[in-house]
């Protein structure tokens, strides 16, 4: 008796929690649904932009790369979509690694794709020794900057001035230092745009590393800024000199900064075009503005089949280039993670 | 380097026989008056690190500045020889046998350009419609989304953020062929929509960059702002917006700067003459008119009009732009 009042009354207490909290609760489910529906309209130009231009971008990329549509193939690009290359969808994957021959059967050396491949492949990997010298550089104006002397500012923005300058007026003006009969080839006795294929590489790394040395000089003076400065103190009361100071206090302080720069460049690097592009042209040649395989960076390739009309190839190629910068990515993330660890 | 050398005088200067000969006496006096030695003294050691300190940073800063200041020199050479051949200015101006400008490079490349079907003029608007009308705009939908992702709490957000972070990793160049075959679908590659509308949605790295910022705001103000009855959009334009503007202007400049100088984008995705930006009139005048002699220096001229606007925007804000990009470094 007694227990099925209690159970009557808390059925009544519910009842009447229900009754009397409902309007509260509608409220509180109201402005939850308008934060929801407002946070979705505020992001949802950033998730379109993000589908249509990237991630739509690369689907359909990866797609093209299967088919043999090309600027000359007379349909859509649509249409083109529906017909996947005859030799199969990997077509382009196995052509690109496999070396060509000319009619008589020689292998063609340098012309073949397989040979195109690898050799700007290459290049683009001998654009990047100007990484290492450019961060040893930055640091050393780092460490100096980081001394507490007037102006240290002043330079900040001197260094950074390339930077964030046009890299076509650069080139223009490379073209003239550089080139023959120019001052720095008078200066150093040595032809550089003119000469041979590393000079003109050395060039490349000289314009590469005089204009990114800004932004990590920057990155690296911020980084110093967060060295913890009564470790420098503390060495300094235990008799270290400054040389011990920098490899044992700052160094490991400054890593993580180093090593971000580092894998910004490098990612940054693999993708280098415009620099060799606007001083030797293209390849392969499109017209009387045409370069040397030598010189030419991967991503230089990719533009040579485009100008080509060559749409699939050249997707296939992106597609090779996004795997790759992937994996270094991954890399990146895996020393980050033994680091830490 | 300069610690090397400390050493070095060290070691050569602070024998501790009494009896010193004359040359190691002479070294000591000579070390003193850097500071080293046996007269040691800190603050004249600091003066002179200071010293060699300020002659490296000085001479680094000259090779960054020397090529411009070439540059600017060299568009008032009188032809291709006597450009290639100034180190602090022409040997021979352009004043010298054309009838008196200074300034006749400037006026000659404009000549030139509208003899290759370029109207200097329309190529700068072409130039600021690509870095304004996507910038402007971009700003505002990216700071929207960084609004969103920061202060507001909707279902499925971290999916989209990292949905967002993920598009990072996505190399441009592995994807720029299949946007110019839409593009060209689409018949933006004859208008110039292919340089404005895909910059219009917002950049990621923007958005993330201000919602970081974001974070750092007080969330009561938004509190206060909903018990006062305002509604999100109120709050994003009249609170956010205006309180996240330092973050806003900062990215803004550096999108600006980043349109203005951009050549990849515009060299596959603007097909029609008319509708070039500078970048591509820069670079397509350098191999037409480029090994010209008399016209060399008029391309430099060019090349010196497309980087001085970028230049000037730098100087009037290096203070945010070099604060902003030193904030992204201590962040990682």
């Amino acid at each position: 008796m007694e227990e099925q009042s209690v159970a009557q009354e808390q059925a009544g207490v519910q009842v009447a929690e229900e009754i009397l909290f409902q309007p509260k609760k509608k409220r509180i489910n109201r402005a939850v649904l308008m934060e929801n529906l407002w946070g979705w309209f505020f992001v949802c130009f950033l998730v379109i932009g993000t589908t249509a231009f990237i991630y739509f971008a690369f689907v359909l990329s990866v797609w093209m790369s299967f088919t043999s549509y090309s600027s000359s193939s007379g349909t859509s690009l649509w249409e083109a979509l529906g017909n996947i290359h005859s030799d199969g969808w990997y077509h382009w994957y196995q052509y690109m690694f496999s070396p060509e021959y000319s009619a008589d059967g020689t292998l063609l050396t340098g012309t073949g794709i397989n040979q195109r491949f690898w050799t700007t492949l290459l290049n683009s990997v001998i654009y990047m020794i100007g990484i290492p010298i450019g961060m040893a550089i930055s640091l050393f104006l780092a460490v100096l900057m980081s001394r507490d002397i007037k102006g240290a500012g002043v330079f900040r923005v001197i260094y950074y001035i390339p930077t964030v300058s046009s890299v076509v007026s650069i080139a223009v003006l490379w073209n003239n230092l550089f080139g023959d009969s120019g001052i720095i080839v008078e200066l150093f006795g040595t032809r550089f745009i003119g000469g041979s294929t590393w000079m003109q590489k050395i060039t490349v790394v000289i314009m590469t590393t005089w204009k990114g040395l800004g932004g990590s000089v920057l990155l690296l003076c911020a980084g110093m800024n967060g060295v913890n400065a009564s470790y420098h103190e503390a060495a300094e009361i235990d008799g270290a000199n400054a040389w011990q100071i920098f490899w044992r206090i700052t160094m490991p302080q400054l890593w993580p900064t180093i090593f971000y720069c580092i894998v910004t460049s490098v990612i940054g690097g693999m993708q280098i075009f415009a620099e060799p592009q606007l001083l030797y042209g293209n390849y392969p040649s499109q017209g009387a503005n045409s370069a040397s395989v030598d010189v030419t960076p991967f991503v230089g390739l990719i533009y040579g089949y485009y100008g080509l009309g060559n749409y699939a190839l050249s997707s296939a190629l992106g597609i090779v280039l996004a795997i790759i910068i992937f994996v270094l990515t991954l890399i990146q993330f895996a020393l980050d993670k033994r680091r830490d660890s | 380097m300069t610690e090397v050398f400390n050493q070095n005088v060290k070691a050569e200067s602070a024998p501790e026989e009494p009896k010193r000969n004359p040359i190691a006496k002479g070294l000591d006096t000579f070390a003193g008056w850097f500071g080293f030695g046996s007269k040691s003294s800190k603050t004249r050691r600091k003066v002179f690190y200071d010293v060699i300190t300020y002659i490296i940073l000085a001479f680094f800063a000259f090779i960054m500045i020397y090529p411009f200041w070439w540059m600017i020199a060299a568009s008032f050479a009188r032809n291709r020889a006597s450009m290639l051949t100034t180190v602090w200015w022409p040997s021979a101006l352009a004043t010298e046998n054309r009838g008196g400008s200074f300034f006749y490079h400037y006026s000659n490349i404009m000549r030139i350009m509208s003899n290759n079907g370029f109207n200097y003029w329309r190529v700068v608007l072409n130039t600021v419609i690509y870095s304004i009308v996507p910038v402007v705009i971009g700003l505002i939908t990216s700071t929207m989304a960084a609004f969103a992702f920061a202060k507001l709490n909707f279902k499925g957000k971290n999916i989209v953020f990292f949905y967002c972070l993920a598009a990072i990793m996505v190399p441009g160049p592995s994807i720029m062929i299949a946007q110019f075959c839409v593009y060209s679908e689409l018949n933006w590659t004859q208008n110039g929509l292919s340089m404005i509308i895909p910059g219009m949605f917002g950049a990621i790295m923007t958005a993330f960059f201000i919602r970081q910022f974001l974070y750092g705001l007080p969330t009561s103000i938004i509190e206060a702002a909903k018990i006062d009855g305002a509604g999100y959009w109120r709050i994003f334009w009249g609170f956010i917006m205006p309180l996240a503007m330092p973050a806003v202007m900062a990215q803004g400049i550096l999108s600006f700067i980043g349109c203005w100088n951009n050549y990849l984008g515009p060299l596959l995705f603007v097909r029609n003459n008319d509708w070039y930006p500078l970048a591509l009139v820069v670079s397509q005048m350098n191999t037409e008119a480029g090994e010209d002699t008399n016209n060399a220096p008029s391309v430099m001229a060019l090349a010196v009009l497309a980087l001085l606007p970028v230049l000037v925007l730098f100087a009037i804000f290096q203070k945010t732009i070099i604060g902003s990009i030193m904030l992204t470094g201590s962040k990682e």
